[in-house]
C-alpha cells in the first residue's frame, strides 16, 4: 500500500466525495413525468443515492490505499471487512446496468467472448465490464481477492472461477451445503471451520493482521443493519404500506453492499424513522392501496418503473417480497460469542440455500403478515435456484390459499427477453381475476 | 461382446427382487448403496419425449433435469428403493426438493451433498460425515449396513476403477478392438449393472498385446454426456475414434490415478472422490481443468476436440469459454455440438462433422 494512494483515498472521502455530493445537489435535474398513483416519495431516497454514488467514487481511490475485493452478495462479508478491504459487488453494480436499461449491451460484450447466452445475465454484464472496462459508474478497480460463497447459487462459482483467471488472482470460495431438510450440526462445523481457514489467507492477501475484537464489533453492526432493514420491511404490513417493494429493491442495496459498515446502519435508523412515521400519519406509497401483493424473485431491473407504475394504476401495491428478506431473514442467528457457528447458520439458511418447502411456508407467512391479495413471480432465466420450484409453489400457494397468482417469464438484467405485448396481457388477465375474486 | 439392455436388464433385476433406486447425475458413492444390496440405476437421459415434466419447470431448463423429472413422473415400478439426487448443479439440487417437498412422490427422496471448490482438510472430514449420514439415513429403512458388505462394495468398486485405468490406456494406445459405440455403451453399462455381473463384462473385452494399426482420425470428447449412438454410429462410419474422453458420464467418474486397495470403506471412498478428474460440478479452477485436458490430449494422441455440450448446462458452459480459448491458443482444432438430447442426427451435424474431420485429415496430410 502505498502513502499517498492512502493520503488521497483519505482526502477524497472526507473532502472530495462530500464535495462532490453538493455539487450533484446544485446540478439541475430533469423532472421525471410520475403518476399520480403514487403517493409522495421517500426522503431518504436522496440519502441512498448519496451514499451508493459516494461508495462507487471512492472505489476508483481504493487502489493502492487498500485492498479490494469483488464479492457476491450473499457472501460473509463480515470477515473481509476485519481486513478493512475495499469490496465491491458485481451482482449489484450488474443491476445497476440492467437498471439503466444497458444489460444487453454488456452482454453482448461477453458473448462475443464466448459466453454463451444461456448463462445468467449478471455474469455476462459483468464479464462484459470485466473484458471491456466500461462502467456507468466512471471506473471501478480491478480486484486484488475474489470472495464468493455458493449460498445464493452455484453459478457465482463458476463466474468468479472465469474472473480469477482472467486477472490471475486469489478466489476464496465458502462452500455453503444446501439445506435439503435441515441444517446438520456437521454442515455448521464444516462452514465455521473453513472460515477459520480464511484468516491465514486474508492475512497475507491483505498485510494486517486479524483482529477479533475488531471482528465482533463489525459482526454486530452488521447484525444491526438486517435487524433494522428488517423492521424497515415489517413497517410493510400496515396499510397503506409505507412504500412499495420497488422502493425497497433500491433501498436494499446498502444492506448488500455496504453491510457490517457505519454508513448502513446509520441509513437504516433514517429510513426506519421516515417509514414509521409514514405509517403513523397513514401515507401511503400509492394514493389508493386496493390490492397488495407479494413479488417473488429477484427484480427485473430494467423494468422497475413500467412495473411500479402499471400496478399502482390498478390501485396495487407490492407490499413484500422473498427477494428483499433475504437480507432480513436469518440475521437473529448471528452470536458475536459463537462467531463461527452462528456465521454458519446465518448464511448457510438463507433462502435460496434452503430447501422449497422451507420457502413454501416462508411464502405463507409473509402472505398472511402482510395481508396479501395476490402474487407476481418472475421467472428469471438468469436465476436456476430461484426459478426451479416456482410453478410448484405458485400451484400450492394458490391451490391452499386461494391467492390468486401469475408467472412472468424475464430476466433480472438482460432486457432482450422482455417481451412487452406479451407480458402485459398476463398482467392485465392477472388483475382482473384479482378484482373478479375480491368481488366475490 | 454383448452389452445388456438397459431396460431389460433393469426389468429382469427387479423381477429378481433385486431393490433399486433412481440415481440422478452424477457423483455419489455407489459402493454405499451396494451394500446395502440396492442396485443405483442412474437417470441421465432416459428415452422419451418431455411431456408432464414442462408442467413443473421452464423451458430453459437442461434437459438432463427435465428428462429425469419426466421419468420419475412416469413412477416406474422398477425403481422400488426411491431416488437419490447427488449435488450436481442449481437445477438438480432445487429438482430435488421440488420432487420431495412439492411434487410429493411417494418414493423416498435422498439428497447427497457433494462439497465444491477448495479441497481442503475441513472438506475432506466433511465429505466423511456426509457418508456417514447418507449411510445412516439408509440404515433407517434397510436396516444396518454390514461393514463387510462394505468393504466388498469397495473392493468391487477398486477392481472397477482398476480395470478401466487399463482399459483407457489401452483404448488411447490402439490396443482395443471396440467401435465408438461399443467403447460407449460399456462404459454406461456401469449406470445400471450390478458390479460382478459388469465386472464380468469388462472381462470379455479384450486387450490386444500389441498395438493395432490403424488409420482413424482420433478426437477427444468432453461435456456431459457422450455424443449419442447415432453420432457415434456416425464416427465410426468416418473411421474416427474418440480415444480420450472428458465426459461427466465417462471418465471424470474414474479417479485419474490407479489407487491403492481399500483399506478402510470411507476413507477409499473419500480418497476416491477427492482423486476424480477436474470437472466443473466439482467447481476445479480452469486452469486445472484446462492442463488435465491438454494432458490428456498428448496422452491420447488426439487431433481435435469435440465438445458435446447440453443445451442450458451452466456449471459446463462456464467452463467452455475458457477451455475453447486455451486449447485454440495450443493450436487445437475444435467443434462445439450442442445437444437436447433428442434422439436423432440432422444433416447439419453431419455435415459440420464431415467439415471438421476432413479440416483435421487435411492438417495430417500437409
Amino acid at each position: 500500500m502505498s502513502i499517498s494512494a492512502r493520503l488521497k483515498y483519505s482526502f477524497m472521502k472526507d473532502i472530495g466525495a462530500p464535495a462532490l455530493m453538493s455539487l450533484k445537489d446544485l446540478k439541475p435535474r430533469r423532472a421525471r413525468a410520475v403518476s399520480k398513483a403514487f403517493g409522495p416519495p421517500l426522503q431518504s431516497n436522496k440519502r441512498l443515492k448519496e451514499i451508493l454514488s459516494r461508495h462507487y467514487f471512492l472505489a476508483r481511490y481504493a487502489p493502492g490505499a487498500k485492498q479490494v475485493a469483488w464479492v457476491t452478495s450473499g457472501a460473509p462479508v463480515e470477515l473481509l471487512r476485519t481486513f478493512d478491504f475495499y469490496t465491491i459487488y458485481p451482482e449489484n453494480h450488474s443491476a445497476l446496468i440492467g437498471a439503466k436499461k444497458q444489460g444487453a449491451d454488456y452482454c453482448a460484450i461477453a458473448e462475443s467472448a464466448g459466453f454463451s447466452q444461456d448463462l445468467c445475465s449478471y455474469a455476462r454484464i459483468d464479464l462484459g465490464h470485466l473484458l471491456s472496462g466500461k462502467t456507468p459508474a466512471g471506473k471501478l478497480p480491478k480486484p486484488d481477492l475474489l470472495f464468493c460463497s455458493n449460498n445464493i447459487c452455484q453459478t457465482v462459482l463458476y463466474w468468479y472461477k472465469a474472473i480469477a483467471q482472467e486477472l490471475n488472482i486469489p478466489l476464496i470460495h465458502f462452500d455453503a451445503p444446501f439445506v435439503a431438510i435441515e441444517q446438520s450440526q456437521h454442515d455448521v462445523r464444516y462452514m465455521a471451520q473453513q472460515l477459520q481457514d480464511m484468516i491465514p489467507i486474508l492475512e497475507q492477501v491483505s498485510g494486517k493482521v486479524f483482529d477479533l475484537k475488531q471482528f465482533e464489533i463489525i459482526l454486530k453492526r452488521s447484525q444491526n443493519s438486517s435487524m433494522t432493514w428488517g423492521r424497515v420491511l415489517e413497517c410493510m404490513q400496515s396499510k397503506p404500506a409505507p412504500m412499495t417493494i420497488f422502493d425497497a429493491f433500491g433501498h436494499l442495496a446498502p444492506v448488500v453492499s455496504l453491510r457490517g459498515l457505519p454508513v448502513a446502519q446509520d441509513y437504516y435508523n433514517i429510513l426506519l424513522e421516515e417509514v414509521e412515521d409514514r405509517v403513523t400519519k397513514g401515507i401511503g406509497a400509492i394514493t389508493n392501496e386496493r390490492y397488495r401483493l407479494i413479488w417473488d424473485n429477484i427484480a427485473v431491473w430494467y423494468k422497475v418503473r413500467f412495473l411500479a407504475t402499471f400496478f399502482a394504476e390498478r390501485n396495487m401495491n407490492f407490499v413484500t417480497a422473498t427477494y428483499t428478506n433475504a437480507w432480513a431473514e436469518t440475521t437473529g442467528f448471528l452470536d458475536v460469542k459463537d462467531p463461527w457457528s452462528s456465521m454458519a447458520k446465518t448464511y448457510g439458511q438463507i433462502i435460496l440455500n434452503n430447501n422449497l418447502k422451507h420457502r413454501l411456508g416462508l411464502m405463507k407467512k409473509m402472505i398472511r403478515n402482510f395481508s396479501v391479495d395476490g402474487m407476481v413471480m418472475h421467472s428469471t432465466r438468469s436465476c436456476k435456484p430461484y426459478s426451479v420450484g416456482q410453478f410448484d409453489l405458485r400451484k400450492a400457494l394458490s391451490t391452499e390459499l386461494n391467492l390468486p397468482a401469475v408467472i412472468l417469464d424475464a430476466d433480472i438484467a438482460d432486457e432482450r427477453v422482455w417481451s412487452e405485448q406479451q407480458i402485459q396481457t398476463r398482467l392485465e388477465a392477472f388483475c382482473e381475476t384479482l378484482e373478479d375474486t375480491s368481488l366475490v | 461382446m454383448i452389452i445388456p439392455n438397459r431396460s431389460e436388464y433393469l426389468k429382469q433385476q427387479a423381477r429378481n427382487g433385486q431393490k433399486i433406486m433412481g440415481v440422478l447425475p452424477a457423483l455419489y458413492p455407489r459402493e454405499l448403496l451396494w451394500a446395502f444390496d440396492i442396485l443405483p440405476a442412474e437417470i441421465w437421459d432416459p428415452p422419451g419425449d418431455i411431456l408432464q415434466a414442462n408442467a413443473h419447470l421452464q423451458t430453459t431448463i437442461c434437459p438432463v433435469v427435465k428428462q429425469g423429472l419426466e421419468f420419475i413422473l412416469k413412477d416406474p415400478e422398477i425403481v422400488t428403493a426411491g431416488y437419490l439426487f447427488p449435488h450436481t448443479c442449481d437445477s438438480l439440487q432445487n429438482l430435488a426438493t421440488q420432487v420431495k417437498d412439492l411434487i410429493g412422490i411417494s418414493a423416498p427422496v435422498y439428497t447427497f451433498y457433494n462439497p465444491k471448490g477448495a479441497f481442503r482438510q475441513a472438506t475432506r472430514n466433511y465429505y466423511q460425515d456426509v457418508l456417514r449420514e447418507l449411510q445412516t439415513t439408509l440404515e433407517q429403512l434397510h436396516g444396518p449396513c454390514d461393514p463387510e458388505k462394505l468393504q466388498t462394495a469397495c473392493q468391487l468398486g477398486f477392481k472397477i476403477d482398476t480395470r478401466w485405468n487399463e482399459l483407457q490406456k489401452a483404448w488411447m494406445s490402439d490396443q482395443l478392438p471396440v467401435t465408438n459405440q461399443e467403447y460407449f455403451g460399456l462404459m454406461r453399462a456401469l449406470e445400471y449393472m450390478q458390479p460382478a455381473d459388469y465386472l464380468e463384462l469388462l472381462d470379455q473385452v479384450t486387450v490386444q498385446d500389441q498395438t493395432v494399426i490403424r488409420n482413424d482420425t482420433r478426437l477427444l470428447v468432453s461435456g456431459i454426456l457422450p455424443p449419442d449412438i447415432e453420432t457415434l454410429s456416425f464416427l465410426d462410419e468416418l473411421k474416427v475414434r474418440i480415444v480420450a474422453d472428458d465426459l461427466l458420464a465417462g471418465s471424470r467418474r474414474i479417479p485419474i490415478v490407479c489407487m491403492d486397495p481399500p483399506y478402510d470403506p470411507m476413507e477409499h471412498l473419500t480418497d476416491r472422490f477427492f482423486m476424480l478428474p477436474p470437472c466443473s460440478t466439482r467447481a476445479n479452477s480452469l486452469a486445472e481443468r484446462s492442463h488435465y485436458l491438454k494432458t490428456l490430449i498428448a496422452k491420447s494422441d488426439a487431433q481435435g476436440v469435440l465438445f458435446n455440450i447440453v443445451k442450458f448446462c451452466e456449471p459446463e458452459l462456464f467452463d467452455h469459454q475458457f477451455l475453447v480459448k486455451s486449447l485454440k491458443s495450443a493450436g487445437l482444432p475444435l467443434l462445439n455440438l450442442e445437444t437436447e438430447l433428442q434422439p436423432g442426427l440432422s444433416g447439419q451435424t453431419k455435415t459440420r462433422i464431415e467439415a471438421f474431420i476432413e479440416m483435421l485429415d487435411d492438417q495430417v496430410t500437409a
